[in-house]
């Protein structure tokens, strides 16, 4: 059914085009040829129909996209989507149709029909599922990993030394300075807990570095809050569980903000979006998730 | 753009004549920029076609103000959409201030919607989106920051607007999507038309001129 309904689209859009020709045209039983040029849209599976954004045609129709049927399928083996053609818009009495088609360009950005196969992408991790044991370089320059924490519930956020803007990166380290005080200075709250900042810039945030721009907020005393790089190829695993999203432009690098909880057993507990969450929550949030009773 | 400095060269000084030509140049771009928001003939749009057919899909998503938004309200509507995540320094900005040029340039007429979608729903709530417009004049009544579920997001711009590739997951906004620094302009039937270039600064008179262009179509 679908051709017939291509074709009868295709009249139908004829129809509703100006018709410029002279009445005589439309008298006359021989057929009117019209030479176009445009770009092919689309090509019906069965090639008997083309989808072309042409170019005005003289006397005929003015610049735009439409369906045209082919006689010759064969016409448009070889054609495809975004190659520019020339070809002869033929109008007869009854019915019209394209014919002498000819390549004349193909667009440099390549047709992409992968589409949404990459998008069958790796999955985002929610509360409740186990961050994978990613290895990260460590401040000290010694490769290390998550479940060096365990036991202690952990708190990670993601940045990079040279961030220009103060609602990001610097914004993140005065939370988690916040945070820190919060904790140790709470009478009764657990004392399992811990804060990490990971680089994503590794090449520039070498262990140096890092100690030194640690130093700006969490001063000298690091058994509690520690820097970290991790590398772009456990980066390019890590970012899309966590929904963390990371795009260099120019010298600097543009990034969205996670900032997530995990419980002492390495499980997510909590993901804070943005910077819209105060030192307070993050603080509830550590110390709840710092209770829960790690599995034997 | 075409120049049309037709003023005789002075042939024995240079510099007289390059800072005459450089203000000339300045002249001719405002000008031309005056002709194209006054909806008179201009070159033709620097913008590029889609290498398949792509028409908006369906869809019903979250504005700025918290509003479901659905295809069914831009029936009959010339759209012309941009691609932003809020954390983006450079590129987001660049292209939102461009929107928000076509937005003054398309003021008068009432069947122009802009839309931009957020590649980073979670960051990108209502309120955020809200922020964002606030900064730079968007019209509300006119222009929809939209967010909403990732994947009804990215399959509508998969499946509207830009392909995906599988390259550097670092180096282009979040969804491996190919241009995301363009403006595209759907027409009244919801077919992706063109494509321009919102880094470019010749882009929203283009963009102005190809609405004019679809609004006299039959």
């Amino acid at each position: 059914m679908k051709p017939v309904i291509l074709l009868v689209a295709a009249l139908a859009g004829l129809a509703g085009c100006k018709r410029e020709a002279s009445p005589k045209s439309v008298a006359t039983a021989t057929n009117q040829s019209y030479a176009a040029r445009g770009v092919v849209q689309a090509v019906a599976p069965n090639l008997r129909t083309a989808t072309i954004h042409h170019q005005a045609i003289p006397g005929y129709m003015m610049e735009m996209t439409m369906d045209f049927p082919l006689q010759n399928t064969n016409e448009l083996s070889g054609i495809l989507p975004g190659d520019e053609i020339t070809f002869t818009l033929v109008v007869g009495e009854n019915d019209d149709w394209i014919q002498n088609l000819h390549r004349v360009g193909r667009p440099a950005e390549p047709v992409s029909n992968r589409g949404s196969m990459l998008h069958a992408m790796i999955p985002e991790l929610k509360p409740g599922d186990r961050l994978p044991d990613y290895e990260l370089l460590g401040e000290d320059g010694k490769r290390m990993r998550f479940s060096d924490f365990h036991g202690r519930a952990l708190v990670f956020t993601f940045f990079f030394t040279r961030c220009p803007l103060p609602d990001y990166c610097p914004r993140m380290n005065k939370n988690f300075a916040e945070t820190q005080k919060l904790l140790a200075g709470k009478g009764g709250a657990p004392t399992n807990w811990q804060l990490l900042c990971i680089s994503f810039d590794p090449e520039f945030d070498q262990p140096e570095m890092l100690r030194n721009y640690a130093g700006i907020y969490r001063g000298t005393h690091t058994d509690r809050w520690w820097f970290a790089a991790v590398a772009t190829n456990i980066l390019a695993d890590m970012a899309p569980r966590l929904d963390l999203m990371i795009m260099h432009e120019g010298s600097t690098i543009s990034h969205n903000l996670r900032t997530v909880v995990l419980d002492p057993d390495g499980i997510i507990f909590r993901q804070f979006d943005g910077n819209d969450w105060t030192p307070q929550q993050l603080a509830d949030a550590l110390a709840q998730a710092a209770r829960k009773s790690t599995n034997p | 753009m075409t120049r049309k400095n037709k003023r005789p060269q002075p042939r024995n000084d240079v510099k007289i004549f390059l800072v005459i030509a450089t203000a000339l140049s300045a002249l001719v771009a405002v000008g031309s920029w005056l002709a194209a928001s006054s909806g008179s003939r201009r070159e033709p749009a620097p913008g590029w076609l889609p290498t398949k057919v792509r028409t908006l899909g369906e869809f019903a998503l979250t504005d700025e103000a918290g509003r479901t938004v659905t295809r069914a309200e831009l029936n009959g509507k010339i759209v012309v959409v941009s691609f932003l995540f809020t954390s983006c320094s450079l590129t987001c900005p660049e292209v939102t201030k461009r929107m928000a040029q076509i937005q003054q340039l398309t003021a008068t007429n009432p069947d122009v919607r802009l839309l931009s979608l957020t590649v980073d729903p979670r960051s990108d709530t209502p309120l955020v989106l809200a922020r964002w417009g606030a900064r730079f004049g968007a019209d509300t009544n006119r222009w929809h920051f939209l967010t909403g579920a990732k994947p009804m997001l990215y399959g509508l711009i998969g499946t509207s607007f830009l392909a995906q590739d599988c390259g550097d997951p670092f180096n282009s906004m979040p969804g491996n999507f190919i241009g995301t620094e363009r403006i595209a302009v759907v027409d009244s039937h919801g077919r992706t038309r063109q494509y321009f270039d919102g880094l470019r600064d010749e882009t929203p008179a283009a963009v102005a001129a190809e609405i004019a262009q679809l609004r006299r179509e039959p």
